[in-house]
């Protein structure tokens, strides 16, 4: 009852939020970036033991961001977050060259969830002010972008501390969220 | 967890024998060979540890057989080894050769096919160029065509906007004109109206014009008569003045008559006088007389009394008698005398009186007349008067008539002036109103004219506009046609680019497929170093166990059974590694032995003829390598995994810590390991409890107790992974969080089988 009514208030002020995953191996800035697309600003952050949920509206549209802590003891609970979920950011940090296989293998075993299946993936090559970063497209090929079906996806180039190359990954979720609907 | 490892392996060994076909056989029996044989050494441990410890002599002396087999083995195996290394060698020669050889080919394929690339790329760049630049042009052709018509048909709006603010205008001008035509006829209606009521008002001023004329027609007669009549009166007039002039005269007469009578009246009146007097006298003397009869009377009467009384004295009454005859013959003498007096008299004054009468009477004839004359007089002169009056009126009524007859000629001629100006006016209104009229209606006929004017060079605008939107249209099929066309050329542009970039892409494909290959032959070449090495310590370590085995045997002789068998144990085991250890590279290398065998022979085709088919059969065998090469890796860490797990069970089974030695050599080969095959964990079993971060648990249930609800709703399924809770328990929370978020509904009462302490500890999802 009070489901449906607050489902056709929902339908009727068209204020659902929309809910996305930060993702990614720890230490890639997925805090960073959630803290820079809420406030615009850069926070000094520890390692997030748990995950952090903020409201980030964008474009008058509302979205509720979580982003979940990446260390490896804790990445298995990651699928306990993955229903109703309308994107995922998938943050991969360009510099570090030895673990992008295991972000790889984390990426696609997420991606096999029957739960994300409509889930879109933006892609973040996070780090992109370091010297030493690997192109979007090397990050792409490495992290088996190219092979993926049936998935809305987008490599971005970023950098959270500088906050470039946010706002034009966060413009193409938008569009694509406002399409898919 | 052997278990598992083993399921592991004995799956993998069934991923790779199921792609492996039938040319890999030998190894896959190897590997066979190799499983049983560490399958069968594992039975034969399990048979040993459990029950046959007293054929421990037997067992030493069939591990002796082994160990002189084995060493046999070893030496066949070393000799193998050679001939390995020396084939390795020829291999190595081969492979530089073929390598040098294919990659000159390559290098020259390349080459001609950047070559060809770079031509194609140029010529379908030019013809791109080309058609862009014919496109281009048409394009801007169309385009200024189009800004041409944009612009005609601009004008075409202008002009047909002109047209209709000129409809307007004229629309605006007639209904002006209309208003203004009515507002004319209502001026000349009131005109009409206002002369109407002047016609009137002059119909009667003429009607009392000619009133006033009968007025004066009737007044002039009535001066006239009026005259007449003082002509009358005036003659009536003279003759009384005639009258009166006799009648004066007569009256002077008259008064002159009365003068002479009024001295006759006086004479008369003074003899009346003297005759008065005489009469006085008379009067006088008959008073003394009377008085003298009275005194003789008395005499008489006092002489009577005497006689009477003296009769005797008769001689004195006879004297006295004779005295009285005398007195009375005296008295009636004087008495006669009187009355002949008296007589005389009265005859005098009755001859005056009768005079007098007379003359009276004439006096009162003539006063008479006079009287008459007068009156008559008196008469004439009030006639006269009346006359004179009735003269004045008449001329004051002249003058009247005649100022009444000036007013009226004034009022007519200011009637007249006004009839004059107000016909003038009408004239005026007339001709001006006609003017207005005409002028209106020339306007109208102007206007018309421009109206049609307008209308013939609107159709024909419209015309124009037709043909225009005709041509336009037309044009717009042409631009169409040409879009479609120009978007042809796109696609077939774009189809060029894709060839292109597929093209690019198969160079760089292949480019990566050299670069793997050469990385490949690297790695091979790497492993054979390893095997290399891994043969060497493998000798080295059979060396050392030989020694071992030769102190041991020594020892053996020396030491007590129990002892013996202690190390009888330990050393199986090492011998099983070793063994182990010895044949992985073995197999490895017998593997390899297909590629490097074949390669020679793809070597040997002369590299002066240079094809397709050259080319095809090359990646064909670089794939083929490629595959086995991959396959080969596999193996090779399935062999290592399979080597550590063995290691493991034998360290377990044995409960003897790992040479330390033994294990760095072990662990050496795959150092790529972890890289090749991660550990994803997103995915991994949460069953084990233990591993739950107490850190992660405490964070995300203080986040689902302090969040909002609609947060909280997300995180059930993670408190309740954390919290191992049932299907029940989540749902129960589920539905309480969906009663705090809906404003309406009622709490929901927790089900009686959602007992904490009864509630079964349930196996979460896997």
């Amino acid at each position: 009852m009070g489901g449906f009514f607050s489902s056709i208030f929902s339908s009727l002020f068209g204020t659902r939020e929309m809910r996305i995953l930060i993702l990614g191996l720890d230490g890639a800035g997925k805090t960073t970036i959630l803290y820079r697309l809420q406030v615009g600003e850069v926070v000094t952050t520890i390692p997030t033991i748990g995950f952090n949920v903020e409201t980030v509206t964008y474009k008058n549209l509302k979205f509720q961001v979580w982003d979940l802590g990446g260390q490896t003891s804790i990445r298995p609970y990651w699928r306990c977050y993955y229903s109703n979920t309308d994107a995922v950011i998938y943050v991969v940090d360009s510099c570090d060259r030895d673990r992008i296989g295991i972000s790889k293998s984390e990426l696609v075993a997420m991606l096999e969830e029957e739960e994300l299946r409509k889930a879109i993936l933006v892609v973040f090559a996070n780090k992109q002010d370091m010297e030493q970063a690997m192109t979007p497209s090397e990050m792409a090929s490495s992290l088996g972008l190219p092979a993926l079906k049936d998935r809305k996806w987008q490599i971005f180039k970023t950098s959270a501390t500088k906050g470039t190359g946010l706002d034009e990954a966060m413009e193409w979720l938008v569009e694509t969220l406002k399409s898919r609907q | 967890m052997f278990a598992k490892l083993k399921k592991k392996i004995a799956e993998e060994t069934a991923v790779t024998q199921r792609p492996g076909g039938a040319t890999r056989i030998p190894r896959s029996v190897s590997k066979e060979s190799v499983a049983s044989m560490g399958a069968d050494s594992g039975d034969d441990f399990a048979s040993d540890g459990s029950s046959s410890r007293e054929d421990l002599s037997s067992q030493l002396l069939r591990r002796n057989e082994q160990i002189r087999k084995l060493e046999a083995r070893l030496s066949d195996y070393a000799e193998q080894v050679r001939n390995l290394q020396k084939i390795k060698e020829k291999l190595e020669i081969a492979l530089e050769k073929h390598q040098d050889s294919s990659m000159r080919k390559f290098q020259e394929q390349n080459e001609t096919f950047q070559a060809n690339r770079a031509k194609m790329a140029e010529g379908l760049a030019l013809a791109l160029a080309r058609k862009d630049q014919e496109w281009s042009e048409k394009m801007d052709q169309l385009e200024k065509e189009k800004r041409f018509l944009t612009a005609q048909l601009q004008e075409m709006k202008n002009q047909s906007l002109n047209l209709f603010q000129r409809r307007d205008e004229m629309d605006e001008l007639e209904e002006f004109q209309q208003q203004e035509l009515s507002k004319v006829k209502h001026m000349l209606l009131k005109k009409e109206e206002s002369l109407g009521k002047m016609e009137q008002e002059l119909e009667a001023r003429t009607r009392e014009l000619s009133r006033t004329q009968e007025e004066l027609m009737t007044s002039h007669q009535m001066s006239s008569d009026l005259s007449q009549k003082l002509e009358e009166l005036q003659r009536h007039y003279s003759a009384l003045e005639e009258q009166r002039d006799r009648v004066t005269a007569s009256k002077t007469g008259a008064e002159n008559k009365i003068t002479a009578l009024e001295q006759k009246e006086q004479e008369l009146q003074a003899f009346i006088q003297q005759l008065s007097v005489d009469l006085q006298k008379v009067t006088a003397e008959t008073q003394e007389k009377e008085k003298l009869i009275t005194h003789l009377q008395e005499k008489v009467a006092s002489l009577e009394k005497r006689l009477e009384q003296n009769f005797s004295g008769e001689e004195h009454v006879r004297e006295l008698l004779k005295e009285k005859m005398v007195a009375e013959q005296n008295l009636e003498d004087t008495r006669q005398q009187l009355l002949a007096a008296r007589s005389s008299q009265a005859q005098a004054l009755d001859v005056l009186e009768t005079r007098v009468q007379e003359l009276e009477q004439s006096l009162q004839a003539s006063e008479e007349k006079l009287k008459q004359s007068s009156d008559i007089v008196a008469a004439q002169e009030a006639q006269i008067q009346e006359l004179a009056a009735t003269s004045k009126e008449s001329s004051r009524a002249q003058q009247q008539v005649l100022a009444v007859e000036q007013q009226c000629r004034e009022r007519i001629h200011a009637l007249e002036a006004q009839l004059a100006a107000l016909e003038r006016a009408r004239a005026a209104e007339q001709t001006a109103a006609e003017r207005e009229v005409r002028e209106l209606e020339q306007e109208n006929a102007a206007l018309k004219e421009s109206k049609n004017e307008c209308e013939c060079s609107l159709q024909h605008h419209q015309l124009e506009l037709k043909k225009l939107k005709e041509e336009w249209s037309q044009r717009e099929i042409v631009s169409v046609a040409m879009a479609q066309a120009l978007e042809e050329v796109r696609k077939q542009r774009e189809e060029f680019q894709q060839q292109a970039a597929n093209l690019t892409a198969t160079v760089d494909e292949k480019e990566q497929i050299l670069q793997e290959k050469t990385e490949v032959i690297l790695q091979k070449e790497q492993e054979i170093l390893q095997l290399k090495k891994g043969h060497d310590s493998a000798l080295l370590q059979t060396h050392q166990l030989q020694s071992e085995l030769e102190a041991l045997r020594s020892l053996r002789a020396q030491e007590s059974e129990a002892t013996a068998r202690e190390g009888l144990l330990r050393r199986p085991g090492q011998a099983q590694g070793l063994a182990l250890s010895v044949s992985e590279p073995h197999v490895t290398l017998r593997a390899m032995q297909d590629p490097t065998y074949q390669l020679p022979a793809a070597g040997g085709i002369p590299n002066g003829e240079m094809g397709a088919m050259d080319l095809r059969q090359l990646q064909k065998e670089k794939q083929d390598l490629e595959q086995q090469l991959l396959e080969k890796n596999k193996t090779i860490k399935q062999m290592q995994q399979r080597m550590l797990e063995l290691r493991k069970t034998l360290q377990k089974e044995l409960k003897i810590r790992p040479d330390n030695e033994l294990f760095e050599v072990r662990e050496k080969p795959g150092p790529e390991m972890p890289n090749m095959a991660p550990s994803v964990t997103n995915n991994a079993d949460l069953t084990d409890a233990r591993e739950i971060n107490f850190e992660y648990l405490k964070h995300v249930v203080l986040k689902f107790m302090s969040c909002r609800e609609s947060e909280a709703f997300h995180l059930i399924k993670a408190v309740s992974v954390l919290l191992n809770f049932s299907q029940e328990e989540e749902n129960m929370l589920k539905e309480t969080l969906e009663y705090k978020m809906s404003w309406f509904g009622s709490k929901p009462a927790p089900k009686g089988s959602i007992r904490p302490s009864i509630s079964n500890p349930r196996i979460p999802w896997s």
